[in-house]
């Protein structure tokens, strides 16, 4: 791969990220209840805010002084302390968080993307035909839906109706449970969340992925492979399913930051110890250190993840390097 | 002339003009599309609903005027049944058409605006400028709407003062109207400037410039009236994201109690443990409205932007 397509996107990535934290760090200044304001009580002695001033750093000057130090700390993973969780520090709190978020989007992509990709490559290859009238149809239907109004009905029909899974959480309370147990009761309690985001995804995905399949279904190539006599599968699994997905790298990659924001809602309807729920509370208790903490961590990782995926495209297509 | 434009329908054709002509066509290709007819009719009926709620339920209950019991499933008296204090579902629903679709239309004021704008300038001046504009929508484009709207609506809602009006309108709404347009234009200013890119280098833009227009008249008379088209199918498409992403925003806790769009009613759904009570007309109604409401303007969206937008018209 070329250095200077390497270069470009990494500059670009990198810029990105200098301006999210740019952008935390002045929000972090205009908003209420910041120590700047609290400090504007008539009983303090002129010595005391000065002091208080002087502990927090903020008898320095904005520029640059509080930014480089701002952003020295938040790239030593210093993010402050939680409001809501006593004085815990916020990046203890939202790396407690990730893990099931993680578990979660990662197993909802998996999934999505087996099933998604093969029914849009389906759809597109025989449009018209059955599967593409109701496979199309109902991914349009989901991928209107944001992942919350997913997951609701099947809580009411599959836990409150016809009790087969829990309705919140992401284990059972008390006793010691061995491995196997505990496994289950972590894949009981994952099924409908991880029912919601898939859904939701595979609604996107077969939609993407038709259009692409519909478009390489009209290339040369394909046409060529059909005059050879190939068999219509094979070509489809050999000739035009392989370059269709081309593109789905980068929709994927830039889709992610869609997911992150989308599971969050999901994880709130199902009470989902994950990111998602701990994004309520932040809001509800107006805990800013910690809201700022998720946005720069789900900001940074959905960069990252676009990064990525310009990296590999252009390593699986030679054209866009130049 | 041909003989067969002389004697068949194309005379009549004729005497239209090239305008109407024009304007014929394009009513039948809309019309033409089944899933575009769809979503206008059922877009056309919210809007009924959106326009006059007090007509079709009378005025929107409150705990006070609420008419049921808590939690009543649907029946003769409640057709959809009542939320947790006792309100009609029905009467609830229909309001919430008008402050889901409300917010929705403002939201993608702005965001056609600000993207609109960026795409002209950056697309017409280019340089420097196209830069700077393109390396700020990229930006936008990488972030979505809801991650870059959970940070920032919150912090402007405490600065401003939840209780606050603007022009009669709570400022809760007015902040999430604000924040979704400014960070949602990036898409329509990326499609319209590629647009402006190939209108540039036209005859047309040439001669404007050698007889001596300004940029701004160039970019006013020659340019802007050549986007329409594009202009009108990204509205369309961002009122259904608008929409969507209002209703996971009040849904999270960002709306207004006082103004229930149907976000906000699921959200208070979720708080009063409906799903888990198997409260189903809680949820149903304003979870269906969205769904529709979305759908069709997706529909009608990517019908208009076959017909409309030269770079998608064999898309699909």
């Amino acid at each position: 791969m070329s250095g200077r397509y390497l270069g470009r996107k990494l500059i670009q990535a990198i810029v990105t990220v200098v301006a999210i934290i740019l952008l935390n760090f002045v929000l972090f200044r205009l908003m209420p209840g910041s120590p700047e304001r609290a400090l504007r009580n008539p009983h303090l002695t002129a010595e005391v805010i000065a002091g208080n001033r002087a502990r927090w750093g903020l008898d320095k000057p904005l520029f640059p002084d509080q930014l480089v130090d701002y952003v020295q700390e938040t790239l030593t993973g210093d993010l402050g302390y939680s409001i809501k969780y006593r004085g815990q520090p916020v990046t203890d709190v939202v790396l407690n968080a990730m893990g099931p978020t993680l578990l979660l989007i990662g197993l909802g992509e998996i999934v999505a993307i087996v099933i998604g990709l093969a029914l849009g490559a389906r759809s597109g290859w025989v449009r018209g035909g059955i599967v593409d009238r109701i496979g199309n149809g109902l991914s349009l239907i989901f991928y209107s839906m944001p992942y919350f109004v997913i997951g609701m009905p099947l809580i009411i029909i599959f836990a409150a109706g016809l009790h087969w899974f829990p309705t919140s959480g992401m284990t059972s309370p008390g006793g010691d449970k061995d491995l196997v147990a505990t496994l289950f009761d972590l894949g009981r309690h994952l099924v409908l969340p991880l029912a919601a985001v898939s859904l939701g995804l595979i609604g996107a995905y077969s939609i993407l992925m038709r259009a692409s399949i519909i478009e390489t279904r009209a290339e040369d190539y394909v046409t060529t492979a059909r005059a050879k006599g190939l068999a219509d599968s094979r070509i489809l699994r050999a000739h035009a399913f392989p370059n269709a997905l081309l593109p789905m790298v980068t929709l994927i990659a830039i889709n992610l930051g869609y997911v992150v924001a989308g599971a969050i809602t999901a994880e709130i309807v199902f009470t989902w110890p994950g990111l998602g729920t701990l994004t309520v509370q932040a809001l509800d208790a107006r805990d800013y250190p910690l809201l700022q903490a998720i946005f720069l961590i789900v900001a940074v990782s959905v960069v990252l993840a676009n990064l990525a995926a310009d990296i590999i495209y252009g390593y699986l297509d030679p054209r866009v390097r130049s | 002339m041909s003989v067969t434009g002389i004697t068949g329908p194309g005379v009549r054709i004729e005497g239209l003009g090239r305008a109407g002509r024009r304007a014929r066509g394009f009513l039948e290709r809309v019309f033409g599309r089944t899933d575009g007819l769809v979503g206008i009719v059922i877009l056309g009926l919210f809007t009924v609903l959106a326009i006059a709620p007090d007509l079709f339920v009378g005025p929107l209950q409150s705990i006070v005027t609420a008419t049921g019991k808590p939690l009543e499933p649907p029946s003769a008296v409640h057709i959809l049944g009542t939320d947790e204090v006792g309100r009609d579902m029905l009467n609830l629903t229909v309001h919430g058409a008008r402050i889901s679709m409300t917010i929705g239309l403002m939201a993608t004021l702005i965001t056609i605006f600000i993207g609109a704008l960026v795409g002209v300038l950056s697309g017409y001046v280019g340089g420097f400028l196209d830069n700077v504009l393109m390396r700020i929508s990229d930006f936008f484009l990488v972030l979505p709407t809801i991650v870059l709207a959970l940070i920032l609506a919150p912090i402007i809602l405490d600065i401003i003062g939840p209780q606050a009006e603007f022009l009669g309108i709570r400022a809760t709404l007015l902040v999430i109207v604000v924040v979704i347009g400014l960070t949602s234009w990036a898409t329509t200013a990326r499609v319209i400037r590629s647009q402006v890119l190939s209108l540039k280098e036209r005859m047309f833009v040439d001669r404007a410039r050698v007889i001596g227009s300004s940029s701004i008249r160039i970019m006013r008379r020659h340019i802007l009236p050549n986007v329409v088209n594009l202009i009108v199918a990204q509205s369309v498409l961002t009122f259904a994201t608008a929409v969507f992403t209002e209703t996971t925003l009040a849904f999270i806790g960002l709306g207004d109690p006082t103004a229930p769009s149907w976000g906000e009613l699921l959200n208070s759904a979720q708080s009063s443990g409906a799903p888990g009570l198997g409260a189903w007309w809680y949820i149903a109604p304003p979870a269906v409205s969205v769904v529709l409401v979305v759908l069709s303007f997706t529909l009608v969206g990517n019908a208009l932007d076959d017909i409309l937008n030269p770079k998608s018209g064999s898309r699909r």
